[in-house]
């Protein structure tokens, strides 16, 4: 469904693309993540249209992206953080202007209005103005009016900042559903659980090209990132830290009264950590089993935390 | 293009404050502004005094009367044909014209009434006064002693008519000689009669519409409208600061048709804001908007145009909001007062008159005179050169409107 090949750009003298290529099959839910600044806008502006690459090239949907730009724009949906609605207009009239643009037949139109605004909770609210909507209820119908035209690929960037729970949890359900139905889905977020919840595949950005991608599962076995024990103890001095050192075998280090043990068999090692520091007379405040996840993979990676 | 210019429709009409504002706030300042108008024509001024003349008897005479009025400092007189010079008043591109009528110099020499008439525009009654009070004074020493020395050897004539020919042309030449040792070159014997002299005559197009209305309504209209479409083309500013500009880019819409959309709401509303103005006029002041509704809804038009394309213009020249506010004001009072929205252009300095043109307001007012003072038909050249001005003004703004846009607004990804 979508084909990016070696995208570059500059902004005068800001590199912030140096090449990226990534693929995503039809009905695919694909996360881009990256430290702000790694060029996940920029992507997502190309991708979007609004911002053409200085070099590469982009197939969406079957259309070359810069000779259909046109056919591209309909086949696609943006959400973008930002609330883009007119505050004026009461939700309804948000949603048919928005979705007049994509020349959907009156008729249709008025009928997904009226089924989008079921889905998201909010059809006996449609005739009041945004602005009296609270931050949860305007991204709902933010959302809302990126699908009116039934789009095949949606872009959404980070889609759930600062709102509610339950608005959170009516677009987790909205984002399910879509998904279901066969929707190709690019989500950028911060919030790692997010992307653990929803993608089958992520692509991790950082300085303008992807450093990797593909499943949860691959990503937590690429650079053979290992679950770790994060053992702390009370009387951690010099000669101890220097007793265990020659005691312990493998990947360790220690960090202030902290002792992190990395093991790719967490069980069988936990049991014989213990013994270990037992006998040298440690004391053991706490442990804590660190499993690999997104964002241990994403520090792994890029050296930094996904929030940074 | 058509869907984003009702959309912003929509939203003018959903801002209730914003509608008031555009619509209501014109009214006081033109009711302010009618009332301190309404008699104008009583005050007084100054500038530099070009006359146009027409001299019909066309005897030495009445030549050597123009050289010496000529000859003033005050006066640069300019000769042309009568029809011309009355063409050019009735049309505002004069104030006044100076006729010597057929016979002046017969009636010089019979000592009777002289046939000097000035013609004048009565939207300008200030530059009347200036020009009366020049040339009368004059006038009465190039021409106004010799009248009176021919009225005083008459009068002898008819009371002594049997005194002989050789007596009555010594007596003659005492009265002559008497008058000009009171005719020097110091221009003393201008007296109150000399303002009989010059026949003072207006040339008044349509009674109906006072000059001081016309140009507090159409002074006023344009200047308000300025001030509108300056907070409309803002919009897109705000639309870019909103991020909905954004999401209009992802849309199957060229960027171009987004700020077509723009220009043609602004000019949407331009119009009814300048109906609601004008009609209001009407119902109050009785200006009577009827009497030439073809020239009026022309010049709505064309003003709509160029001022819509003034508020496009701005929005995209400026890169926030806050710059636009700081430019409306400047730019908008700074052509208001050039250009006779504030205090008519006729009254003020000749410098002033000359940079006028470079206002929207100028050739508006100039246009709304034509129509209720003047009464010009809309196929007059002149009154359709002011509408060509207003809709080149427009064009020019909205094409540099176009090129800033992509440099200055799509510039957001």
């Amino acid at each position: 469904m979508i084909k990016v090949e070696n995208i570059t750009k500059s902004y005068a003298d800001v590199v912030a693309l140096t090449g990226v290529s990534f693929e995503i099959k039809q009905g695919e839910f694909y996360g881009l993540l990256g430290p702000n600044g790694a060029g996940k806008t920029t992507t997502i502006s190309i991708l979007s249209t609004i911002l053409k690459p200085d070099s590469g090239s982009v197939i969406i949907d079957g259309f070359e992206l810069s000779k259909n730009p046109e056919q591209c724009k309909r086949s696609i949906g943006v959400v973008t953080q930002e609330i883009a609605l007119y505050n004026k207009l009461s939700a309804y009239e948000n949603l048919l202007f928005w979705g007049s643009l994509y020349n959907v037949p009156d008729a249709g139109l008025k009928k997904r209005i009226e089924e989008t605004l079921q889905l998201f909770g909010l059809a006996d609210r449609q005739k009041d103005k945004i602005e009296t909507y609270s931050g949860g209820m305007k991204r709902r119908i933010n959302i809302a009016s990126a699908l009116l035209h039934r789009p095949k690929v949606l872009f959404m960037d980070e889609p759930t900042v600062g709102i509610d729970p339950q608005s959170r949890n009516l677009i987790f359900e909205v984002l399910e559903k879509l998904h279901t139905d066969g929707m190709t889905i690019i989500y950028t977020t911060h919030y790692m659980e997010e992307a653990e919840r929803f993608c089958d595949r992520i692509g991790i950005i950082d300085k303008g090209t992807i450093i990797a991608q593909g499943t949860l599962a691959e990503l937590k076995s690429t650079g053979g990132i290992k679950e770790s024990i994060a053992v702390t103890f009370t009387n951690l001095n010099e000669d101890l830290q220097l007793k265990l050192k020659e005691a312990l075998l493998g990947d360790f280090h220690f960090s202030k009264q902290i002792l992190t043990y990395y093991s790719a068999q967490i069980r069988t090692d936990l049991s014989k950590l213990i013994l270990r520091c037992n006998e040298l007379g440690a004391e053991i405040s706490n442990i804590e089993i660190q499993k690999v996840n997104l964002e241990t993979v994403f520090l792994a990676l890029t050296g930094k935390q996904l929030r940074d | 293009m058509f869907k984003i210019a009702l959309k912003d429709l929509k939203l003018f009409r959903a801002d209730k404050r914003a509608m008031l504002l555009t619509f209501l706030l014109p009214i006081p300042l033109i009711t302010l502004f009618s009332l301190a108008f309404g008699g104008m024509g009583s005050s007084s001024g100054s500038k530099a005094m070009i006359l146009i003349a027409a001299d019909e008897d066309k005897t030495p005479t009445s030549k050597r009367i123009l050289q010496q009025l000529d000859s003033l400092k005050e006066i640069d007189i300019k000769l042309t044909g009568l029809d011309t010079a009355k063409n050019w008043v009735r049309k505002g591109d004069e104030d006044a014209v100076l006729i010597l009528h057929k016979g002046l110099k017969d009636s010089l020499d019979a000592g009777k009434e002289m046939p000097i008439e000035l013609v004048y525009d009565k939207a300008k009654q200030v530059q009347m006064g200036l020009y009366m009070s020049v040339l009368s004074g004059n006038l009465m020493r190039i021409v106004g002693t010799k009248s009176m020395e021919k009225k005083a050897m008459n009068r002898f004539d008819s009371q002594n008519p049997g005194m002989d020919s050789a007596m009555k042309a010594g007596v003659h030449q005492m009265i002559a000689s008497n008058f000009d040792g009171g005719s020097g070159a110091d221009g003393k014997t201008a007296n109150s009669d000399g303002g009989a002299i010059l026949k003072a005559t207006a040339m008044e197009a349509q009674k109906e519409n006072a000059p001081g209305l016309v140009q507090a309504v159409a002074g006023t209209a344009v200047m308000m409208l300025l001030f509108s479409v300056a907070g409309l083309g803002a919009s897109l500013l705000q639309e870019k600061e909103e991020g909905t500009l954004k999401k209009l880019l992802f849309a199957p819409l060229s960027p171009q048709s987004i700020l077509f959309g723009k220009m043609i709401s602004a000019n949407l509303i331009s119009i009814v804001q300048m109906v609601v103005m004008f009609s209001f006029s009407w119902l109050v002041f009785g200006l009577n908007i009827k009497q030439n509704i073809p020239a009026l809804i022309l010049m709505i038009l064309a003003t709509a145009f160029a001022c819509s394309g003034f508020g496009v213009f701005l929005a995209s020249f400026a890169k926030s909001r806050a710059q636009v506010q700081g430019l409306t004001t400047l730019i908008v009072l700074t052509m208001s007062a050039i250009g006779g929205s504030m205090i008519p252009a006729f009254v003020m300095p000749l410098w002033m008159q000359k940079m006028a043109v470079v206002s929207v307001n100028y050739w508006s007012i100039q246009g709304f005179y034509d129509i209720f003072w003047r009464v010009l038909p809309v196929t007059d050249p002149v009154f359709l050169s002011r509408v060509g001005v207003l809709f080149l003004i427009g064009l020019v703004l909205n094409l540099l409107a176009i090129r800033m846009y992509k440099k200055n607004i799509l510039n957001i990804a």
